[in-house]
């Protein structure tokens, strides 16, 4: 039996102590094969991995056959995975699959649909493994980017941009605090000297200060006395004319309520058109008569119909012709 | 994720001056401006063939293991990639049978060889026989 008609990988297999540590070994090196750029460590972390694994042979040929993307041991060692593994015990194997595919940023492209292939494999739901992404990583599973449209790649080219921009600006600033420390070095020496001169100005400027102001308060004192004065002044001739106002009102009263006659029929009418009394003035008759003009008036009640604009404005009609009357009338002159 | 290739209608290794004429030829304006962006410039097209072949792969990986309606094989990915489901590939299968080969005593033309070799081996035993007792 020649030893060529076996490929590398399942001889590997077959010599393994544990064919599915062994496909494990193999899909973790393809995860590592398809990242955009491989860490050193991620090489560390595989061989620490291999370590607790049970397989019993050297990891290299393994990375070997992931670099060559070769697709027949791959489906070989998914068929190996698919058949031990199914759900809950694959979890593990697939949170050091996202750990590996992780390590140096996002996943890549291509390991987005390895994981997700990966998931598919050993019966992880799509809720099951953002929780697990998200237990790894710390953040949400992101759905995986589409480079077959052109929004894709002018997104990337301006990120890049901006990134570039961020770089010059951030060493723009950082020279920019150099200056201002230089800059506040010596602005804080002069300051020093400058305080000494100030405190001394400040000393003298507050003598000043003092004085001038105990003046501006004797100045201010008599200004008020004189203001409340003038004031006092002023209050007593207002009550003395409102008292005299009084004296004329009542004395008008007097003469009001028992020389005037009584109002002729047609005035009280238009009195009481207008919600007044026989002793309502010239201008509380104006004032009411504005009032009920503005209320009644016709063109208020256009929108509610013909009927409503016809009662208004016949009760307009007679507002303005009891109005009419009374400023014709010789009482209210 | 779609397969630019395939909706263009020319092969994945099509040469730049093919895929020119099939950008050109093509009806639909949104096809044609995502691979005027992405398969005319040299370096975006690279990316996207490494993806394109990853895909490929797992589209043929998924039709071998019976994954090709999975929940994560979804949309254009999905639709462009997948291929008919083809379950009679097993590379275990394959590894097994050649194991029961190798159990049975190696490959064809050893198997055709055994009689032959059955035969010798009796020979010698019945001439060892025969020695020995003529030796006695």
């Amino acid at each position: 039996m020649p030893p060529s008609s076996f490929t590398p990988f399942e001889l590997l297999l077959l010599k393994s102590r544990n064919q599915t540590d062994t496909a494990a070994l193999l899909m973790l090196a393809w995860i590592l094969a398809n990242k955009a750029r491989a860490l050193p460590e991620d090489r560390d972390y595989l061989d620490t991995l291999a370590g607790d694994f049970h397989h019993g042979h050297a990891l290299a040929p393994l990375i070997e056959t992931a670099a060559t993307q070769d697709m027949a041991a791959i489906q070989l060692a998914a068929e190996v995975l698919q058949k031990d593994w199914q759900g809950e015990p694959a979890h593990p194997f697939l949170r050091q699959a996202i750990a590996l595919a992780t390590s140096g940023g996002p996943p890549s492209h291509r390991n987005h649909h390895v994981l997700r292939f990966l998931a598919d494999l050993l019966g992880v739901a799509p809720g099951a493994l953002s929780a697990l992404f998200k237990s790894v990583t710390g953040q949400p599973l992101p759905r995986p980017e589409d480079p077959s449209r052109a929004g894709y790649w002018a997104e990337r080219e301006h990120r890049h941009q901006r990134r570039a921009h961020a770089d010059d600006t951030a060493q723009a600033r950082a020279e920019e605090d150099a200056r201002h420390r230089r800059a506040s070095e010596t602005r804080r020496r002069e300051e020093a000297e400058a305080r000494a001169r100030r405190q001394a100005e400040e000393e003298a400027r507050r003598r000043d200060e003092q004085t001038r102001r105990h003046r501006e308060r004797e100045r201010a004192d008599r200004a008020r006395r004189q203001r409340e004065r003038a004031q006092q002044r002023r209050h007593e001739e207002e009550a003395a004319r409102r008292r005299r106002e009084q004296e004329r009102e009542r004395q008008r009263g007097q003469e009001h309520d028992g020389t005037r006659p009584p109002p002729s029929f047609d005035t009280a009418h238009a009195l009481r058109v207008l919600g007044l009394d026989d002793r309502a003035s010239r201008g509380e008759i104006k004032r009411a008569y504005r009032r009920l003009a503005q209320l009644h008036h016709p063109d208020r009640f256009h929108a509610q119909g013909e009927s409503r604009m016809a009662l208004a404005s016949r009760q307009f009609q007679r507002i303005q012709k009891a109005y009419e009357h009374l400023m014709q009338d010789a009482r209210f002159v | 994720m779609r397969d630019l290739y395939k909706r263009l209608g020319v092969p994945a290794d099509a040469s730049p001056e093919t895929l020119d004429t099939a950008i050109e030829a093509c009806r639909h304006t949104a096809l044609r401006q995502d691979a005027d962006a992405v398969l005319r410039i040299p370096a975006r097209r690279e990316a996207y063939d490494q993806l394109h072949a990853t895909l490929g792969d797992l589209g043929r990986l998924r039709a071998r293991l019976g994954l090709t309606h999975a929940p994560h094989w979804q949309d254009d990915v999905a639709n462009d990639f997948s291929q008919d489901s083809d379950r009679s590939l097993s590379r275990h299968q394959e590894l097994a049978d050649k194991l029961d080969a190798l159990v049975a005593g190696g490959d064809t033309s050893a198997a055709s060889r055994r009689p032959w070799r059955w035969a010798a081996a009796l020979l010698g035993a019945a001439l060892l026989g025969l020695l020995a007792g003529a030796w006695l």
